[in-house]
């Protein structure tokens, strides 16, 4: 798959080389996007994702526009059996009822709001904290690299879904939630966005600093040095700008690995409560009920794995078009 | 006796409603209580039974343990108490017979004294071999008074002249109890500090039968006696006769037979004398009963179909539930009980807006019962709750069996007259029938997380509360964190769907007393959800923070009640049942739930024990040429 | 090499400390409830609770708790070393409950990791030596499928086709291997290959593009120059530099493995270490929840110790200090 990618950035390269020549210089965000163009299948992720952001901004109106089905409606008494058992798809339920008897349909729906909304903020947070603390990490070394290399690592060998459970569990249990600092952190959204950004910021951490640790030797910081700049005007300044690239390639990749944890942790019934639809919420009451009800089963998790794998195009497309070197 | 297990109940007199519901009509058995051809009964075989988790609360220590499950163990496997139950289905049994005693006494003292005799014959298993004297029931009570051991319902005992449950120290065999006379190994007398009526039911509770001292003092701690037990009755854990006594506490080293995160294994007791018994109470057909852990609930409902096991103690799940019912081969394999039990919703009275009782009548009217059963799998798991007891409990009294103060539509709800009773209410200024004020604006509602039953209601009961302009804000944990959150007062918790209730024994004491008096009222293991009585101290001491003003209390009409005895005690609990339901209207009860309970092809009898609400192994016989 | 050894070792200890440091700050301190009072039955009196918190050791401040159970786990307890204490749920010795399901995890974790480096490293090969056909494009699609979907949905497809409609195989749950060796196999099937895909289509991603990586460099080069037959090269000289990563990413995920598969336990019924904790921190039995994540730290930070002495012997350019 990787592969075609790279058979057009080869023949991209190629052709641009002989573009190139005498022509004019091109800047490297525009040879990026000229590379990012060529490849098919990354194109078609960012088209999937875009779609799947319209969807989820406009559930509302498909939910009462078209289909007149609220997401926290119920309808225990046509979409349920007598004993309970949810009723498969039909004309005005398109994709079935779940097991409290609401639309499924509108539920995957909003789903994708959820899904969306959780990745992309958990995601933003990680990428702040995870590029501050390695900026500062590389850029000083000594005692300071030592000591934030180091809670880099605890974290990343915790056993996350475990920790994240006991922080869900313990701040479910009064109207305000948590308070963790100057954070309040009520249960549902706010707590399990907190608890992906506090998991997945050292992966972006050790990524920026790496590179900061190289960047820091180049030529250019030891200019600005002699020039007078600031430690935080170098960091911002100059190294800065060059980890762009690599953070938003691994901030692309790490998306589609936060979809999968909210969804995990609403699997195990600790996520999202029930009135805010969600995939992993839905796949887990279809864990109880798949063998009577197989869509429950299958329209969540196919909106699931539809939404990671386009996450997972993008950022591979992401990283040959700003990284040709990467082997493809 | 714990709520962990989903156990319950439908009414008595519609139980036959129930029995239609579950087989359609037809006959052959499926839903009977007590099923079983004489020809085919015969002795031997080994009940083969499963459970995801055996969930003791106390370890399995009968001092101490809580859980229906070990108490139907206890009572027709392991345990003689003084007085017992048939072990058998329905009203029958709910009636005492004598075990370890000679007859049921009349008290005497005006209410205040019980003179028991013991049967001779009765000998403690293996490796204790001695006859059962007074002192070993003696020695049981010192137990429930002592600090160390744990004993979990010991309150019911506090009745008893100079016994302080739980908190009497030193060694349990030499606490001193008053109220307690062993005038000789055969006699047992009991002084009580004032009449009570349902006394003896609390001496066929397990923690009161016989435990010989020369082992279980050295297990003085919590919990700890418990792979130590030795038998009374019938049955005993596999591997008793090994138990080394000889050399002190030291050489003691725990039964083989139960392994808590494996199994728990009965053989027959080699002392036992069926002639100290009856086959009424005690059948005893089959020679063993062996109940393994599988945390796999579909698994083991898949191997009940197979008759690779011949029985369950599990929740069934609604597919499962359904499977059964739409097969006859199956379905006559299913049993459905009541199990004494009522589930509903809790409202705080000293949190807004449920502090006012409008508002908590409105939520009678407005909540849709036939959708909240619908999320147990329908009729067949139980009938729905019109009031606090279950008719069962007051011997099917008819004014209690029909009883319905807010009765809607096919219990569907019904919301004008939820919007008529909000009207009345300070928080609808408006008078639109939908509450206006700030605190409907997020009003915290707890629910169990952890099991698709209540996630399944959760929308229902906030679809509905909104009917009435309350907005609840669900809070989902694991049914035990529920349960201690729910339990601990000052968390303040306005209204949750967590609870659900449970006889210990079988007379309206355990229900309604102990859940609504103002004694009762707990900081934390709070069971009186709904602060019923708070008077102003116990608010300060709990840490309530709320209005406490308008805080009814039902003290005065269940405080009549508990001298009584006969038709007179029965008539003033329905009385104060319904004095609960129309004036402080502290729950919206929705389902009296049954227990449903599977066999394997292989049993051929079947009993329910109606006193602990699990199986009657007892009576339970296998043929073991169907066993997989 | 031994100081180096033992260096690491103190800091495995370190890694321990803190995170069960974290863990009692999280699961002790954070206010989820008074676990005492579910073992003290209905209406238990304030004694009682006093008594049962006595008898957990809560009645003392949680740094003291803490201070306790270090000392416990180090110098061992009652049950002999390590002390892990008493489960709240059966008074069982947690040590013997861990050990039980870390046995079934174990066999989980063994078994996947056969089949994801059965599948991924092959495949990876495969994809980098026939770059750009329709077997690369294939294997890739396969990979970037096995890291999108999660083992939730793959765990209970999977249960739907083959157990539900083809009846092939068995539904969830776990047989030992001594009472029946075929129903063992065919019972862990299921989650062996639901667990590996993931990893394997790392795997294969990670060996596919290293090994395109070595092949390009002056070395392969030289030793193709010097005539060496293509397969020589690629297996002597190409592989063993690209496979070298692999080992340290195998490490700590098996590591991070053993220490539980939360999810892929909880979807196939089994009784590991992942079911275990979610039970434990569901009922509040915080010392077999301590006991877990102490025994996950321990795995994840001893593998990682392994595969960096491994690292000496299958890159000499590697050298402690």
């Amino acid at each position: 798959m990787g592969q075609t990618a790279s058979d057009a950035i080869v023949a991209a390269e190629h052709g641009a080389v002989v573009e190139q020549e005498g022509v004019r210089g091109r800047s490297p965000w525009q040879l990026f996007w000229y590379r990012f163009r060529q490849d098919k299948l990354a194109l078609t992720g960012l088209i999937i994702i875009v779609l799947l952001g319209v969807l989820a901004a406009i559930a509302p109106l498909i939910s009462h526009g078209i289909v007149h089905h609220g997401p926290n409606q119920l309808f225990s008494n046509t979409m349920l059996t007598q004993g309970g058992i949810p009723k498969g798809p039909n004309g005005q339920f398109w994709f079935g009822a779940d097991s409290a008897g609401r639309d499924l349909f509108v539920r995957v729906l909003y789903g994708t709001q959820t899904s969306l909304e959780v990745a992309v903020i958990a995601t933003g947070f990680a990428v702040l904290i995870g590029t501050v603390i390695g900026l500062i990490a590389g850029y000083f070394g000594g005692a300071i690299d030592t000591l934030l290399s180091r809670t880099m690592d605890v974290v990343l060998s915790m056993p996350l879904l475990l920790f994240a459970i006991g922080i869900v569990a313990a701040c479910s249990t009064t109207i305000q939630g948590c308070p963790i600092g100057p954070l309040h952190l009520t249960p549902g959204l706010p707590i399990v966005i907190f608890v992906i950004a506090l998991f997945s910021w050292p992966y972006i951490g050790r990524i920026v600093r790496g590179n900061t640790l190289s960047l820091a030797q180049k030529e250019f910081v030891e200019a600005a040095r002699s020039l007078g700049a600031s430690n935080a005007r170098i960091m911002f300044r100059e190294i800065f700008p060059n980890l762009v690239a690599p953070i938003l390639v691994y901030s692309s990749l790490i998306v589609p690995s936060n979809i999968i944890f909210e969804a995990s942790l609403s699997y195990l019934g600790l996520g999202v409560p029930q009135s805010i639809p969600s995939w992993g919420r839905e796949l887990s009451d279809a864990s109880d009920w798949f063998t009577v009800a197989w869509w429950m089963l299958v329209f969540p998790g196919f909106f699931l794995v539809l939404t990671t794998l386009s996450f997972n195009l993008l950022g591979d497309g992401l990283r040959d078009a700003l990284d040709p070197r990467t082997g493809r | 006796m714990s709520k962990k297990r989903y156990l319950g109940l439908g009414a008595l007199v519609l139980v036959f409603a129930l029995i239609a519901a579950a087989c359609g009509g037809g006959g052959g058995g499926g839903g009977t209580s007590a099923q079983g051809n004489a020809g085919n009964v015969k002795k031997g075989g080994t009940f083969r039974v499963a459970t995801e988790d055996f969930g003791f609360t106390g370890a399995f220590d009968p001092t101490d343990e809580y859980l229906g499950e070990a108490w139907g163990m206890y009572t027709n496997m392991l345990v003689r108490t003084l007085l017992t139950y048939k072990h058998t289905a329905g009203p029958a049994g709910n009636v005492l017979v004598p075990d370890l005693a000679t007859s049921v006494p009349q008290p005497t003292d005006g209410g205040k004294t019980y003179t028991f005799h013991l049967k001779n014959g009765i000998k403690f298993g293996p490796p204790v071999n001695r006859e059962i004297t007074s002192k070993d029931i003696l020695y049981a009570f010192q137990r429930i008074a002592c600090k160390t051991c744990g004993a979990e319902y010991g309150f019911y005992y506090s009745v008893i002249k100079g016994l302080k449950p739980g908190a009497m120290p030193g060694d349990p065999g030499k606490i001193k109890i008053p109220g307690i006379e062993t005038p000789d190994d055969k006699t047992i007398v009991f002084h009580l500090t004032q009449p009570t009526g349902d006394f003896l039911y609390r001496l066929a509770m397990p923690a009161t039968g016989p435990i010989p001292q020369e082992v279980a003092h050295c297990f003085t701690k919590a919990g700890d006696y418990g792979r130590y037990v030795i038998s009374s009755g019938p049955y005993m854990i596999a591997g008793s006769d090994k138990l080394n006594i000889k050399n002190g506490c030291s050489g003691m080293k725990p039964i083989s037979g139960y392994q808590p995160s494996k199994e728990l294994d009965f053989v027959r007791n080699p002392n036992y004398d069926p002639s100290t018994d009856s086959p009424d109470v005690r059948a005893n057909y089959v020679d063993g009963v062996t109940i393994t852990i599988d945390t796999n609930t579909k698994d083991i409902w898949n191997k009940v179909q197979q008759n690779a096991l011949d029985g369950e103690i599990s929740h069934i799940q609604p597919d499962t539930l359904a499977q059964y019912q739409s097969n006859p081969d199956l379905k006559k394999n299913l049993h459905i009980n009541s199990g004494d039990r009522t589930w509903y919703i809790t409202m705080n009275l000293t949190q807004p807006p449920f502090d006012d009782i409008h508002v908590r009548k409105a939520m009678n009217y407005v909540i849709d019962k036939q959708a909240l059963r619908k999320a147990w799998g329908g009729p067949a798991s139980g009938d729905i709750a019109t009031h606090i007891m279950p008719p069962t409990m007051t011997g099917g009294h008819p004014t209690a069996a029909e009883y319905d103060p807010y009765k809607t539509p096919n219990d569907q709800g019904d919301v004008q007259k939820a919007m008529a009773e909000m009207k009345q209410s300070k928080y609808d200024t408006n008078h639109d029938g939908k509450c206006d004020a700030s605190v409907c604006k997020r009003v915290l509602f707890l629910n169990r997380g952890d099991n698709p039953t209540w996630t399944n209601m959760e929308p229902t009961v906030v679809a509905d509360a909104k009917k009435i302009g309350i907005n609840l804000v669900p809070r989902e944990l694991a049914t035990s964190a529920a349960y201690t959150t729910l339990q601990t007062v000052n968390k303040n918790i306005p209204i949750s769907l967590v609870p659900g209730w449970g006889k210990d024994y079988p007379d309206p004491y355990t229900f309604v007393y102990t859940l609504f008096h103002s004694s009762s009222i707990l900081c934390q293991g709070n069971v009186n959800y709904s602060l019923v009585g708070l008077t102003p101290s116990q608010a300060k001491e709990c840490g309530v923070k709320g209005d406490i003003s308008n805080v009814p209390s039902a003290d005065k009409e269940l405080d009549k009640c508990e001298p009584l005895t006969g038709d007179q005690r029965t008539q003033c609990w329905v009385a104060a049942d319904k004095f609960i339901m129309e004036d402080i209207v502290p729950w919206v009860p929705y389902l009296w739930s049954s227990v449903i309970q599977a066999t394997s092809d292989a049993v051929t009898n079947f009993d329910f024990d109606q006193f602990s609400g699990t199986w009657a192994y007892s009576k339970i016989a296998v043929d073991p040429s169907k066993q997989q | 090499m031994t100081r180096y050894v033992i260096r690491r070792l103190l800091y495995v200890i370190l890694v321990i400390l803190v995170i069960t440091f974290i863990s009692y700050v999280v699961f002790f301190l954070m206010p989820s409830g008074n676990p005492a009072v579910q073992f003290a039955g209905k209406s238990p009196t304030k004694a009682l609770i006093h008594q049962i918190e006595k008898q957990f050791g809560l009645n003392h401040p949680w740094y003291v708790q803490y201070g306790i159970f270090v000392k416990h786990l180090f110098l061992g307890d009652q049950y002999g070393w390590p002390g892990f204490g008493e489960s709240y749920n059966t008074r069982e010795p947690v040590k013997n409950e861990l050990f039980s399901r870390a046995w079934v995890t174990f066999q989980l974790a063994v078994g996947a990791a056969v089949v994801w480096l059965a599948m991924g490293i092959p495949i990876g090969i495969v994809s980098a030596l026939r770059r750009r056909t329709l077997i690369d494009r294939a294997s890739m699609g396969f990979a970037l499928f096995g890291v999108s979907a999660p083992v939730f949905v793959l765990g209970l497809l999977s249960l739907w086709i083959f157990w539900q409609h083809l009846r092939i195989l068995p539904g969830t749950g776990y047989t030992s291997f001594s009472s029946n060796p075929a129903e063992w196999f065919l019972q862990f099937l299921q989650p062996w290959v639901v667990l590996s895909l993931l990893f394997a289509a790392f795997y294969a991603r990670m060996v596919r593009g290293n090994l395109l990586e070595t092949m390009s460099e002056d070395y392969i080069r030289t030793a193709r120059a010097k005539g060496l037959p293509e397969r020589r090269v690629v297996f002597k000289h190409g592989l063993r530099a690209s496979l070298t990563p692999v080992v340290t990413m195998f490490g700590m995920d098996f590591g991070l493995l053993l220490g539980g598969a939360i999810i892929t336990e909880t979807v196939f019924n089994l009784p590991g270490l992942g079911t275990y904790v979610v039970q434990a921190v569901n009922d509040q039995n915080l010392p077999a929840v301590v006991g877990v994540v102490v025994l996950a730290a321990f795995f994840v930070a001893f593998f990682n110790l392994v595969v960096d002495i491994l690292y000496a012997y299958l890159d000499p350019r590697v050298r402690y200090s």
